[in-house]
């Protein structure tokens, strides 16, 4: 009875001390952490699997006479045949709701082949238009040198209520296709 | 909630189930939980996704809150919850990122946003911090089940409406000759959400299946 008593009082006492909050919500915090790290192992190779399938699929819609491709280092050497068909690249926007990742696809002539958007957190409704074929659709066959909005004298017509997520897919179209032409004929 | 003790655990364990579904219904009666009510209930299969996931942050939360709720302190409980939601939240975007990528991209921004939804948090401080851990399952099914219902309730008329067929999965149930070629794709877009939702209020009330809590 003595005991029971002692031990009562001992928890109560841990309970009622002013540190316990504290020291509670930081094991709180440390056993969810652990557990969403190992939730996150788990998944990370099945995501980055999936990631790999879509850019295949992608690939494939981009360049329908794809037989062949091959990674260098920063970007896609697709061949149809012996024959290099053209080039692909992913690349990342800064959008109005977060990273808009992209893929781009260019013929042997450097000009655009089309784009796709692989994924987006824009405002649903209104900047997820930039995923759109009637948005996509505008940059085939343009030179590095029209991508980019009207107004910055480019050939992309904005999607109304959009102009943030539309300017970011175009201008950083635009960057990356700069840094992987050179890059391209360097290695010529 | 004297009359409750009386009866027995499993009755109570019922009581409390299909309590959410009808009498609490989150969304109709409770008016919580719009915001994902409002946005991903433009297809039945986005609404189906949403309320999976919903039934199983509540239900892992619940039980969670319920088995700590006599260490936690009174002083950091709301902070603790936050902790436990998004914990769930987290992995259940992370499988559903590796497994269902489809159903990922669709629910978007709104499947994060669970953290925040005012059921699960609601829940949490109403019910799971003061009962036993056996009810909160209860609770957190009946919630849950309520909310998916009423998702799907919403998505159904939506559906039909603004795209003139029904389609599971990918699967099409039936497509309505004339509308289906016109649709009224109003229904799909937000304004359509708020149309559905209010009307559908409305005529729960006025058929007196809900009353004001």
């Amino acid at each position: 009875m003595e005991n029971n008593k002692n031990s009562k009082s001992a928890g109560r006492k841990i309970l009622e001390s002013k540190i316990y909050p504290l020291v509670f919500l930081v094991i709180i915090v440390l056993i969810s952490v652990s557990l969403i790290m190992v939730i996150g192992n788990i998944t990370q190779a099945k995501i980055a699997q999936q990631r790999d399938a879509e850019i295949l699929k992608q690939l494939n819609i981009i360049f329908p006479e794809m037989t062949d491709f091959k990674y260098l280092d920063k970007y896609y050497e697709i061949y149809a045949g012996n024959d290099i068909a053209g080039f692909a690249f992913t690349l990342k926007g800064k959008g109005y709701g977060g990273d808009i990742n992209m893929l781009a696809g260019i013929d042997s002539n450097y000009n655009v082949k089309a784009i796709s958007i692989l994924s987006n957190t824009e405002t649903p409704g209104l900047g997820t238009k930039i995923a759109e074929s009637s948005f996509t659709d505008q940059f085939k066959g343009l030179g590095q040198q029209d991508v980019g909005l009207t107004i910055d004298g480019g050939k992309i017509d904005a999607i109304t209520g959009a102009t943030i997520s539309s300017k970011a897919v175009a201008d950083a179209l635009r960057g990356q296709m700069e840094e992987i032409i050179e890059l391209i004929k360097n290695s010529n | 909630m004297s009359q409750l003790k009386e009866i027995s655990p499993g009755k109570k364990f019922w009581v409390e189930f299909v309590k959410g579904i009808v009498v609490t219904n989150p969304v109709f009666v409770l008016v919580l939980g719009l915001c994902p009510a409002l946005a991903v209930t433009s297809s039945i299969d986005n609404a189906l996704g949403m309320g999976a996931g919903v039934i199983f942050v509540l239900l892992c939360s619940n039980i969670i809150i319920s088995l700590i709720r006599k260490i936690t302190p009174d002083m950091v409980r709301i902070p603790v919850f936050i902790v436990v939601i998004a914990t769930f939240v987290t992995i259940l975007s992370l499988v559903f990122e590796a497994y269902i990528p489809p159903l990922y991209e669709s629910l978007g921004i709104y499947l994060a946003l669970i953290v925040v939804n005012c059921i699960i948090l609601g829940r949490a401080e109403a019910f799971a911090q003061k009962n036993p851990v056996l009810y909160s399952i209860a609770d957190a099914f009946g919630i849950g089940i309520g909310f998916t219902v009423s998702l799907l309730l919403v998505s159904l008329f939506r559906e039909i409406l603004g795209t003139g067929s029904l389609s599971i999965f990918g699967f099409t149930l039936f497509s309505i000759p004339v509308l289906s070629e016109t649709p009224m794709a109003f229904f799909i877009m937000p304004p359509g959400a708020f149309l559905v939702l209010g009307l559908l209020l409305a005529l729960f009330r006025w058929l007196g299946v809900l009353k004001n809590e």
